[in-house]
This record gives C-alpha cells, sequence and structure tokens, in this order.
C-alpha cells in the first residue's frame, strides 16, 4: 500500500480540476453547485474534489446538509515553489556579474 | 502568491559598462549562460543551460544603456510552448556608480493555466524533475 499523495502540476494538469479552482477563485461554492457546470457525472466531479482536498488546494466545510469548498493555500506552494527557483536563479546570476566587476574594477 | 520578481542591484562601473554585460554573449557568459544574443528588437535568442536545456526567447526592447528587455520561455524541445515570461533591465546612473534594476514578470501561473492544455504542465512537470535532479 502507497500513501496517497499527489504532485501539484498533475492536480492542475486536468482541465476540470483548473475549471474548478477558476470557479473558486471567485466565491466559495459546495459540491452541487459544482457539479451543476459540469457535463460529467456527479461521482466524477466528487473524485476531481477529492484529488484536489486530498492535494492540498482546497478546504471542505460541512454547513447543513451542504459541503462548501474553499479554495486553501497549501497546493498552491508548490506552483510558488517554481517561481522562486527564478528569484533564487537572478540573485545567484547578478551576484556573480557584480564579483566579476568588483574584480574588474581593482 | 508572488507574480513578479524584482532585484535591484548596484555597480560602481558606468551603465556603458555594465550594459557591456548584458549585451554581449562573450561577457553574458561569464555571469549568466551562454547564448546567440543580439541587442536587437525582434532578435530570437536562446540560452543554453549546462544540461543541454534551452530557454528560448526574443528580444522586445533595446534603449542603450537605460533599458533591455526580452521574453523569457521555457522550451524542452515540446511542440510551441504556452508558457511565456518576462526580463527586463533597467539601468540608472547613481552617484558612483549605476543602479541595475531587474523584473522577471509574467507569472501569472493561473491565468496561464486556464488558457492552455496540457503541453505547458508537462514542460512544468519536466522542469519540476530537472529542478529535483539537480538538487541530488
Amino acid at each position: 500500500m502507497r500513501a496517497q499523495s499527489y504532485d501539484a502540476f498533475q492536480v492542475i494538469a486536468d482541465p476540470s480540476r483548473r475549471q474548478i479552482l477558476t470557479m473558486l477563485s471567485k466565491d466559495s461554492m459546495t459540491i452541487n453547485s459544482l457539479a451543476e457546470n459540469f457535463d460529467m457525472s456527479r461521482p466524477a466531479v466528487s473524485k476531481h474534489i477529492k484529488i484536489l482536498y486530498t492535494a492540498g488546494f482546497i478546504s471542505i466545510t460541512d454547513i447543513g446538509r451542504e459541503r462548501h469548498c474553499v479554495l486553501k493555500q497549501d497546493g498552491f506552494n508548490e506552483v510558488q515553489d517554481f517561481i522562486n527557483y527564478f528569484d533564487k536563479f537572478w540573485d545567484h546570476k547578478l551576484r556573480k556579474l557584480q564579483m566579476i566587476l568588483n574584480n574588474k574594477a581593482k | 502568491m508572488i507574480k513578479e520578481i524584482k532585484h535591484t542591484f548596484y555597480f560602481t562601473q558606468t551603465p556603458e559598462e555594465v550594459w557591456e554585460y548584458l549585451t554581449k554573449p562573450e561577457l553574458m557568459e561569464q555571469w549568466l549562460m551562454p547564448s546567440d544574443f543580439k541587442p536587437v528588437v525582434g532578435h530570437h535568442f536562446r540560452f543554453t543551460n549546462p544540461n543541454n536545456s534551452f530557454v528560448v526567447c526574443e528580444v522586445s526592447e533595446v534603449n542603450p544603456f537605460t533599458n533591455l528587455a526580452y521574453i523569457w520561455k521555457n522550451d524542452w524541445a515540446v511542440t510551441k510552448t504556452p508558457y511565456t515570461s518576462k526580463v527586463s533591465w533597467t539601468l540608472n546612473a547613481i552617484d558612483g556608480g549605476t543602479e541595475l534594476l531587474l523584473v522577471h514578470s509574467g507569472f501569472e501561473l493561473f491565468r496561464d493555466l486556464a488558457a492552455h492544455n496540457g503541453g505547458w504542465i508537462l514542460l512544468v512537470n519536466k522542469l519540476v524533475e530537472i529542478f529535483k535532479a539537480d538538487k541530488k
């Protein structure tokens, strides 16, 4: 048995899941109201929601008989890491340039 | 989410001297990467990484000694990449040297993700693998 884990980029690779995230970026929604937007079975939508939930992209709160989905930061962190890579990349490169020019000045 | 990278560096050299290091391939190679860059708007060029991957670029702005910008795409030799960003350099003459500002922008990932299909994700997955391999 392998613990269920998802790569953030795999999670958002699926167009339906991206659509769910886009809809939730406007407002929180119930699973039922999300499902109404898709031309697929309710269990299929639930499966996507479960993947988004497991990967930390959304949280689910039960309010009365409805399950409400809200965006969550955790899943997006890996995407943020992608940008952070370039941040470090440029810092490193510019330090190198500074070193070269400082040496040249001597 | 950060969507833009900014760095400001200071040099004791004049903007003219710093400009040389931003625009002459033999000098760029010393601190950045080998490339076939030319300071001509519309010029297509590539930076080559040591692992033989490329960054595909196109010069978009050239104002000698003050401002330079290029489109920066991640292209791992898979179709036309929908993922693009912009690297922009601004040089300011200051007392005792030059202030150099770098802005790397266009990282509106979710807008890009929503607008494009799997190709981009393929690229990013590859990129993530490469980063992981680099760390080892």
